[in-house]
């Protein structure tokens, strides 16, 4: 929204410096994006939030600048240049039948305007407009915009004579009704659009834009001056189907000042017989479903107090509500406020709370931590940082490199990777190509960081822990974290043993074979972290149990067996430690060729072991072996 | 005697080990000196001989004791030639430790942060449906504060969902609902988490970023916490004297609403590029929980209120260590983790 100091200071008066206005409209919540100075003049460049459209126009930004400096806003600005007001009789009286349905169109305000000469605009106006800009048309159409930018009622003029059978009618399209625009773009209208139809065609799409048919141009003499108030939703939908915005879009869905017709319809008039000539052909049209008059709102002290956490005297509250034209009665058990018609936002109470803090400032506010008890119970869906902080740090201590990589990947990635699109979860709207299917895996993106960094590294070790999604389709969804990486200078091995350690210091027990993978270009290992979660228990902090200190020393040997090539080296480590509960631990030592050397360690807690002892249960080992495996001691 | 002096004469000119074994055998050897003497004693009469015997020891010892002595100076000697014979002052040998992201540090030090008054950290679907992304959150399906978060929306086909009901979330406020439908107040949470966006990517922007929301209800909360609790979070993560100011703003689950700035970390106050020259940057929004909400997850705004609140996290990465571009953050380049 831009907002020119020159123009503003026709409705109150300002005091202080542009940068200083800048600073409190920020405060008070319209963000000053930028105050450009031109030759003469400072435009101000607002970000008025959604709840706010009556700032969408000068006299709004206007009355928060009265609000911030507690002063009125002056009073000819609001209803127009015509000393008492309202319009006069009109000198005659042109046919025009009205058609229109509450349900869908609120409030239809409007008048006829009879012998007007259009032409250029005069220079204020063209100069106005170009300031905030906008382009200038006619004077017709300018003097138009130039209201709705001055009091936030869009405004539509006709061109009169185009109106056939002088007849309007208010309705919602089937869909696939042609329409051409004032700006000469052919549309096919969706299904619900709010349009006004004359006896053969339509000639308006309501709150959007006018028809190229019944617009206002160089030989227009008589003009109907529509004055509206539109349903928000209505026309949204029908502007995001078409993909179509206008400034009167933007002020409708978001909610018009249904209050202001009347005022907005007088300073239309009032410009135009000044600026265009002609005299008013009809009296007030103004259709409408109910009388839009300011509502009611309470506030209590208490619950202001409440929540904002400190005690604002009451003479300052209604201080606030009235410079904010909100007029504040002190009632027994509350205060009483009268909304406006232009301030759709202020439904409730809080939103009156609000209007009390941000004017108040909320800097002017102290700085509490909250008291209360501090909750215990455990939260849904609750996380605990600490066991992955623990498994990165492994990682890390491993030399392993933490990235963070995309969820979305495209189906280029999918297929390379032999992933089948088809039942990977998709993106309807991508922003690329790029970006259309969601991650099943987190290989595609590490193997992707592996080539990028061999450009400068030699050593490159990197894991991800993050988010695949899984699922055919839809209903399917799961979404489960995996702890990925990738090397190029680690063996087999050295992976298989940072795994092993890892999940021995959750205190899981697996076999992490099946996690790790020998890639053309390194080595890759893959865990399902959320399984994996599962299977520790809720205190694996605290799950150790110390064992004591043997009081006698074990007996430690080594044994070499000759087993056949493929004999798996953890089924012989599995059957040697099953032969006797005395083995307390079983390693392998050296392999070569066909023989494996055996670190076997032997220890009784309560005794000395004997040769003999040791003897009987290493006669067993190799009578099983021998059985199981056809192994044999290596001569 | 004699003995006793040249063994002592002999050691101390001793300039290694090898000779001070040499001197060892020599004199305390099977044939050396002081042996074979003691082995004289046998001809010496009776009377002499404790005498005699007494000072043998005792300048064996003397013999021993000086070796040992000379020995420690010898092997002193050696490591300081040894030392001299390298540079220490080359640079020492780093043990291959990897690095956590940058990301990763932040949000542990955030966490802690919260933690330390109370909170909570949950962790919840990027998977989600508009109900919970918006509608509970106020934000019914024409309202036009769906246009400043773009929605990206998943292919409902084959499912039993219709397009457009099941969205990828635009923001961590998804678990607001989940949360407070699920327990009772009080309640302290924050959920750090990925967003989705439909944004083209830029030095700023993107379709994919890092979220950390939170809230907080109990029966008394007020302004002033909100205030108070988001100050203390700014001021302890980026230093106590930090500035930090509200303005007021609006968004549809909170009310009042506001935006909090702090002051520039870059040019620390004095205006630059990075804060387009005003000296504040935005940090983060936040607001007293909107009463519809309350209502929504069965809470009685009467009777308790809360306040909500939603950072950057990807954003407080690149404030904090004054990266310019936010694709850095995924760029899985060793030359920026290394950094971290």
């Amino acid at each position: 929204m831009k907002a020119p100091l020159s123009w503003l200071k026709e409705y109150v008066d300002i005091k202080l410096s542009p940068k200083e206005l800048g600073e409190k409209l920020t405060e008070v919540g319209l963000g000053v994006e930028k105050i450009i100075q031109t030759s003469d003049d400072v435009i101000f460049e607002l970000e008025i939030t959604p709840n706010r459209p009556d700032c969408l126009s000068i006299i709004g930004v206007a009355r928060e600048i009265a609000a911030i400096e507690n002063i009125k806003v002056k009073p000819q600005g609001v209803i127009g240049r015509h000393p008492k007001g309202v319009i006069g009789k009109p000198t005659k009286s042109l046919p025009l039948t009205i058609k229109t349905d509450s349900k869908i169109n609120p409030r239809f305000t409007g008048i006829i305007i009879d012998n007007i000469k259009v032409r250029e605009s005069p220079k204020w106006l063209k100069e106005r407009l170009e300031n905030v800009g906008q382009r200038s048309i006619n004077n017709i159409v300018d003097i138009t915009n130039y209201v709705m930018l001055e009091l936030g009622n869009p405004i539509h003029a006709f061109d009169y004579d185009k109106i056939v059978g002088s007849t309007m009618i208010v309705s919602q399209t089937k869909g696939g009704e042609k329409f051409e625009s004032v700006d000469g773009v052919s549309y096919h209208l969706p299904k619900n659009a709010v349009v006004i139809s004359d006896k053969e065609k339509i000639i308006d799409l309501c709150g959007i834009k006018g028809g190229k048919n019944s617009g206002t141009y160089e030989g227009t003499k008589t003009i109907f001056i529509r004055v509206p108030v539109e349903i928000p939703n209505l026309i949204r939908r029908t502007s995001q189907a078409l993909g179509l915005r206008s400034d009167a879009s933007s002020i409708f869905e978001r909610g018009i000042n249904a209050g202001g017709t009347l005022d907005a319809l007088k300073r239309c008039v009032d410009l135009v017989l000044e600026i265009a000539g002609g005299d008013v052909a009809s009296n007030i049209y103004d259709i409408k479903s109910q009388d839009f008059k300011p509502w009611k709102l309470k506030l209590r002290k208490e619950r202001l107090n409440k929540i904002l956490g400190i005690e604002i005297p009451v003479k300052k509250i209604l201080a606030i509500l009235e410079a904010l034209n909100l007029s504040p009665v002190l009632k027994k058990d509350a205060i009483e406020a009268t909304i406006p018609t232009y301030r759709n936002d202020l439904k409730i109470e809080e939103d009156l709370i609000e209007e009390v803090a941000r004017i108040y400032g909320y800097n002017n506010f102290p700085k509490t931590m909250p008291i209360g008890e501090i909750p215990i119970q455990q939260i849904p869906y609750f996380k605990d940082c600490k066991l992955d902080e623990k498994i990165k740090n492994i990682l890390k201590a491993s030399g392993f490199s933490e990235i963070y990589t995309y969820s979305l990947t495209s189906e280029k990635d999918l297929v390379e990777a032999g992933i089948n699109s088809q039942s990977t979860l998709r993106v309807d709207n991508p922003v690329s190509r790029e970006f259309e299917y969601l991650r099943p895996t987190l290989k595609i993106n590490l193997l992707k960081a592996l080539n990028q960094n061999r450009a400068n590294f030699e050593r490159i070790n990197l894991f991800e822990l993050g988010k695949v999604y899984t699922g055919k389709h839809l209903d399917d969804a799961t979404e489960n974290y995996f702890l990925s990486g990738i090397s190029n200078s680690k063996s087999f091995f050295e992976i298989k043993g940072v795994l092993e350690k890892l999940l021995e210091d959750l205190g899981i027990k697996d076999d992490v074979t099946k996690y790790v993978e020998i890639l053309p270009k390194g080595i890759f290992f893959e865990l399902n972290y959320s399984q994996i979660l599962k299977k520790i228990s809720a205190r694996w902090r605290t799950n150790k149990i110390f064992n004591p200190l043997p009081k006698y020393p074990p007996v430690v040997e080594d044994l070499s067996i000759v087993a056949k090539n493929n004999t798996k080296t953890i089924d012989l480590i599995e059957e040697i430690k099953n032969q006797s509960s005395l083995i307390v631990d079983v390693s392998l030592l050296d392999q070569f060729e066909d023989s494996k050397t055996f670190h076997i360690i032997y220890q009784d807690k309560n005794k000395n072991l004997t040769g003999e002892e040791v003897k009987k249960i290493r006669e067993v080992i190799l009578k099983v072996l021998k059985e199981k495996f056809g192994a044999v001691l290596k001569e | 005697m004699q003995i006793k002096n040249s063994a002592v004469s002999m050691i101390i000119d001793a300039t290694d080990q090898k000779e001070l074994e040499e001197i060892k055998l020599q004199f305390l050897g099977r044939n050396g000196k002081l042996t074979l003497a003691m082995k004289e004693m046998a001809k010496l009469p009776k009377e002499k001989r404790p005498e005699i015997g007494m000072l043998a020891n005792d300048v064996k010892k003397i013999i021993e004791e000086t070796i040992k002595n000379h020995e420690l100076r010898i092997m002193n000697q050696e490591s300081e030639t040894r030392a001299a014979k390298i540079d220490v002052t080359n640079p020492g040998i780093k043990p291959n430790i990897g690095h956590l992201h940058p990301m990763t540090q932040v949000l542990y030090e955030v966490v802690d942060i919260f933690k330390r008054i109370g909170f909570q950290v949950a962790d919840g679907p990027e998977i989600e449906t508009d109900y919970y992304n918006f509608e509970i959150l106020n934000i019914h399906k024409d309202h036009p504060a769906r246009d400043v978060q773009q929605t990206l929306y998943l292919d409902t086909r084959g499912s039993k969902s219709n397009p457009g009901e099941i969205i990828l979330r635009t923001h961590g406020s998804n678990m607001q609902g989940r949360i407070m439908e699920t327990i009772k107040s009080p309640v302290r949470a924050i959920y750090p988490g990925k967003v989705f966006r439909y944004e083209q990517v830029d030095a700023s922007h993107g379709f994919e970023f890092w979220q950390l929301e939170g809230l907080a209800v109990d029966k008394n909360l007020a302004l002033t916490d909100l205030f108070g609790t988001m100050s203390y979070v700014v001021k302890e993560f980026f230093g106590s004297d930090t500035k930090v100011k509200f303005v007021s703003h609006n968004f549809p689950f909170t009310e009042p609403s506001a935006e909090a700035y702090m002051g520039c970390t870059v040019c620390k106050g004095k205006g630059c590029s990075f804060c387009k020259h005003s000296g504040w940057v935005e940090i983060l929004g936040c607001g007293m929980i909107h009463p519809n909400i309350l209502k929504a997850v069965g809470y009685d705004p009467q009777k308790v209120s809360g306040f909500a609140w939603g950072m950057g996290l990807s954003r407080m990465v690149t404030l904090k260590y004054q990266m310019d571009d936010l694709r850095l953050l995924t760029n899985p380049d060793l030359r920026i983790l290394e950094q971290f």
